[in-house]
């Protein structure tokens, strides 16, 4: 038996946080499993047990590539990383100083622990022009918990420190047990079903927790904020707000009940196709039986009415007392770290910076401190964007944003494009250079939790794969190339500086790395803040009134309505009527896969064999109507094209709405063509023209489309090569949909 | 002694965390799988129902895959596990075709692929050859972990209580469908969820009396008062630290 050691680390699969335990023997990895002395208990969900198949993976990149071809040919040739990074320097350098440092334009995925490099390293470049997908994706709950509260982290409080767990829990358009990002979260909230006395589930389609819910409602995609109104609306009807909550510590009460007043119960019905009798009993439900939580899913984020939706829950959940109390809605207290955040905050945003960043002019909220991602495509296709170089890391912009067919033209358009990444995928076909990144197995550093009570180490268990590095080390070379005084001499070294303040100000990686977390919970958490001096002397919040605000005077001086307003998105069967004739079924993508994150790991072998194709849910009603049966191929169109998937005729799809796989494409397919990105990607179908006034976020969870059968002909078009990566061979472990 | 297993089918959310760590823990091969989902989203009339059945072998207390083993191979443990004793095993295959269940698999030598065909072997998979051999031409199942029961045991460890000695789906399931324990211990956890939630087998009518147990229900209608423990957080206490400027303010307002 060879020498054995077990080492203590953190997932990242997701956006992480379970503790995970690695036994390594002669170099290799024998064992994962979950950590049980953390907080989520030791248990690991399918994602982060098969990152075993990411190590000696034969698709991982593993040296610096740059394309010799024209982009999304696929020819590529090896370099050296002092190639790399000199020619990454010189092209930063040459465009910032021909065009300006806001023609460098930086690119993340989504949050998994290199957000902080990514605005570090744009804000010591001089530039803000960073594309995040924040905006379709917690930014817009952020920022209006921010605006409502005063403190944006407001997060379900799951945990029974305060005595209470949730007695009325809502889950809106999420399913926080599978939604594949938040897995420490999942663990918390299934553990908090123990104790809870109502679950109500807002979702247009069924799931297993739905069909086992208290109460389960199923709106039309896109009709949530006025589902938000009609439910207040019963509220101040009844008489059930939180009068002691409301009497001190709110403002624009009367604004807001007069606001909501033509939200009656008929009219959200009409509304959201959701019968009145059950918006009553929801409403009812969450007033009365508090403290009660709501956990919102990003689909609601990925509409382009999303910041007076998540404005109308926020009061929704301030309505009922349901902010700081134990079981309720809770801004976490930090640990002795700090807010991690401060390695970027440190760096200001300039006003000179600000000033270019791309949509600041429109999206006062969504693209304060990040570009509008949106206008920058079509500002790179009319030639009217600054951005000349674009580093982007981890994330798919051409699968995640809307219209993939003027993303990727605009994105061909840029001079010089970086990206970084695991594996070949979309975005690193359109690079210029791709560099090799590690998988969190092979790298040390700070795990940062969205709820951000706590903090975890990455501990490095096994060297990555030929030259990789990690995403850490890559910032720091570069951004040491780009403004040195900003970058450290080495990765412990910035690690060491993100961790300093622990321990009396005495902590260091090491130390960090030893000792594996650094949280706030149990009775050290402290609730009812604004009762303290916490926030501010003397007791209240941290907003411009020092209460918890209905109505909001910092959005009327931006010049948006202070109250919520329900606006019907882009293409929907009340607002384009005519296009609803011809694209009768209203379509989502926001529904998620347990075993996918986003558009990562259709090309992990155990993953995949979970699912192997993009599947399109149908009402039975509707699957007859267009003559389409369960398992077919089916062409989902809209205005700007088709994709297909194959269709589950499932009864627990709200009738008149479908709901499509979203974040795909085919790793197996050529370079060409971007790995299958339009095959059946939905968001060929959706718009970029209709956007959200505060956040500039597009209707991506809400579009109409229609449906009908592929043509036997059109399947033999493009052959999948799934038996490369041994998919089919695992048969046997897929999962069997039956029919009882 | 007779090891057991409870699911509760109203917290598996399909994550499929109990297939990964069963393939881990026994180092299967690409086109083995000792746990499998099968999931149901109808009923016959197009009621909606969304409910995963997680399955394995049944660890049958009546196993026709040992009454038709004709080299006693496939024989009962004294903890009521059916094991296969691979050595024996002459890959007949009669107990493939006798189980009703359809949980257990030959291993013939086209299944023992690489994760990545036309690629060399992961690490992970030569050390298969050092830590869990498979041997092709015989039948595989799960076998409960018996490795870890036998391993946990001697040294005073509880099987279903302690991780070490409990099987790896178990320990692995975020939703805490899974409940290991000793159905024969009228206080074990599993034998109460069989009593208070009324379990079912899966075909009771075959006549195999599994050991594996299923039970189903609603959520909510609880009390929402935190015990003890979760108030503290006691196991994780000894982490929690609070940031510098929260604990003055906090100390003075208390």
């Amino acid at each position: 038996m060879g020498e054995q050691k077990v080492i203590t680390t953190t997932c990242k699969s997701c956006h992480g946080g379970c503790g995970v335990r690695v036994t390594v023997e002669d170099d290799a990895i024998v064992h994962i499993e979950g950590n049980p002395d953390t907080l989520t208990r030791g248990t690991m969900c399918s994602k982060g047990l098969s990152s075993i198949q990411h190590i000696d993976n034969p698709y991982r990149l593993k040296y610096p590539i740059k394309q010799v071809g024209k982009k999304g040919e696929g020819k590529w040739e090896r370099i050296s990383w002092d190639e790399a990074l000199d020619t990454i320097e010189e092209k930063i350098k040459t465009a910032q100083k021909e065009f300006g440092p806001e023609s460098l334009a930086v690119s993340q995925g989504t949050g998994r622990g290199y957000n902080r490099y990514i605005h570090r390293f744009a804000r010591s470049a001089g530039t803000a022009n960073v594309i995040s997908p924040g905006y379709v994706c917690h930014s817009p709950r952020l920022g209006l918990y921010g605006l409502v509260t005063g403190y944006g982290r407001l997060y379900c409080d799951y945990h029974g420190w305060g005595g209470e767990f949730p007695k009325t829990q809502i889950m809106w358009a999420k399913q926080l047990e599978i939604s594949s990002a938040d897995s420490e979260m999942c663990n918390w909230f299934i553990q908090s079903l123990d104790y809870c006395k109502n679950l109500i589930i807002i979702d247009p389609r069924a799931t297993a927790y739905s069909t086992r819910a208290s109460l389960w409602l199923q709106p039309r995609p896109g009709s949530d904020c006025a589902l938000a109104m009609g439910m207040m609306n019963v509220i101040f009807n009844e008489e059930l707000w939180d009068k002691e909550f409301v009497d001190d510590w709110t403002f624009g009460f009367d604004e807001l009940k007069e606001r909501c007043a033509p939200f009656t119960p008929e009219k959200t019905e009409e509304i959201t196709w959701v019968p009145k009798e059950k918006i009553i009993e929801a409403a009812r439900m969450f007033a009365i039986d508090t403290p009660g939580c709501i956990q919102v899913g990003s689909s609601l984020e990925r509409q382009a009415n999303c910041g007076h939706t998540l404005r109308a829950i926020t009061n929704l959940m301030g309505l009922c007392g349901n902010i700081e109390a134990p079981g309720s809605m809770v801004s976490w207290v930090l640990p002795d770290t700090g807010l991690i955040e401060d390695f970027f905050l440190e760096l200001p945003i300039t006003d000179e910076m600000r000033s270019k960043i791309i949509g600041i002019d429109k999206y006062k909220m969504g693209a304060a401190r990040t570009c509008n991602p949106d206008t920058m495509v079509k500002a790179i296709l009319s030639g009217d964007a600054p951005i000349k170089v674009w580093l982007s890391v981890g994330g798919q912009q051409i699968v995640h944003m809307a219209n993939t067919n003027e993303v990727v033209a605009a994105i061909e358009k840029v001079d010089f494009m970086v990206h970084v990444d695991l594996f070949m995928g979309p975005m690193a076909e359109a690079a210029d250079i791709v560099l090799p990144a590690a998988h969190w197995l092979e790298l040390n550093d700070v795990y940062d939790m969205h709820p951000r009570f706590m903090i975890e180490a990455h501990n490095k268990v096994i060297d990555p794969p030929g030259e990789a590095q990690s995403d850490a080390w890559i910032f720091n070379e570069i951004g040491k190339r780009i403004a040195p005084e900003h970058w450290f001499d080495s990765e412990e070294e910035m690690l060491d500086y993100q961790v300093r303040k622990g321990m009396d100000g005495k902590m260091k990686w090491k130390d960090f790395s030893e000792r594996l977390v650094s949280g706030c919970w149990g009775d050290d958490q402290v609730y009812y803040k604004y009762k303290t001096d916490y926030w501010r002397k003397g007791g209240g919040f941290p907003t411009p009134t020092g209460k918890f605000e209905f109505y909001s005077k910092h959005l009327e001086s931006l010049g948006y309505d202070p109250l919520p307003v329900f606006r019907e998105p882009g293409e929907s069967p009340y607002r384009t009527p005519e296009l609803y004739k011809e694209y009768p079924l209203v379509t989502s993508s926001g529904c998620r896969y347990p075993f996918y994150f986003l558009a990562q790991y259709r090309n992990i072998p155990w993953l995949r064999s979970f699912m192997e194709y993009p599947i399109t849910q149908i009402n039975p009603v509707d699957a007859e109507k267009y003559g389409i049966e369960d398992g077919d191929w089916i062409w989902i169109e809209s205005p700007r094209g088709r994709i297909r998937q194959r269709a589950r005729v499932y009864p627990g799809m709200k009738e008149g709405v479908i709901m499509t796989t979203g974040n795909w494409f085919y790793p197996e397919e050529p370079a060409k063509g971007y790995h299958g990105v339009y095959i059946s990607n939905p968001n060929v179908l959706t718009s970029n023209n209709h956007l959200d006034p505060m956040y500039g976020s597009p209707d991506l969870t809400c579009f109409l489309t229609k449906v009908y059968k592929c043509k036997p002909e059109e399947l033999t078009e493009d052959v999948f090569n799934t038996d490369e990566f041994g998919f089919v061979s695992a048969a046997g472990s897929d999962v069997e949909i039956r029919k009882r | 002694m007779k090891w057991g297993m409870v699911i509760d089918l109203a917290k598996c959310m399909r994550c499929h965390g109990c297939v990964a760590a069963c393939r881990i823990e026994h180092f299967l091969p690409f086109s083995i799988a000792w746990v499998k989902l099968i999931a149901y989203e109808v009923e016959d009339k197009n009621v909606v129902d969304v409910t995963t059945y997680a399955v394995r072998c049944n660890q049958c207390k009546e196993a026709p895959c040992i009454d038709v083993c004709p080299t006693e191979a496939t024989h009962r443990r004294d903890d009521g596990i059916v094991d296969i004793n691979s050595d024996l095993c002459i890959g007949c295959r009669y107990c493939v075709i006798a189980c009703p269940y359809q949980n257990r698999t030959f291993l013939s030598k086209d299944k023992l692929v690489n994760y990545f065909p036309n690629h060399a072997k992961t690490r992970f998979e030569k050390m298969r050859e050092k830590k869990y051999p498979h041997q092709i031409g015989t039948t595989e199942k799960c076998n409960f972990c018996a490795e870890r029961i036998d391993e946990g045991l001697p040294k005073g460890l509880k099987p279903g209580q302690d991780r070490a000695a409990t099987p790896a789906c178990v320990n692995t399931c975020q939703a805490r469908a899974l409940t290991f324990g000793d159905l024969d211990d009228p206080n074990s956890e599993v034998s109460k969820l069989i009593v208070e939630r009324k379990a079912t087998q899966l075909h009771a009518d075959y006549g195999t009396d599994p050991s594996v147990y299923y039970v189903d229900g609603k959520i909510g209608g609880k009390s929402n008062i935190a015990p003890e423990d979760a108030r503290t957080g006691s196991h994780i206490k000894e982490f929690s630290s609070v940031e510098k400027r929260a604990k003055e303010i906090f100390s003075q307002s208390k």
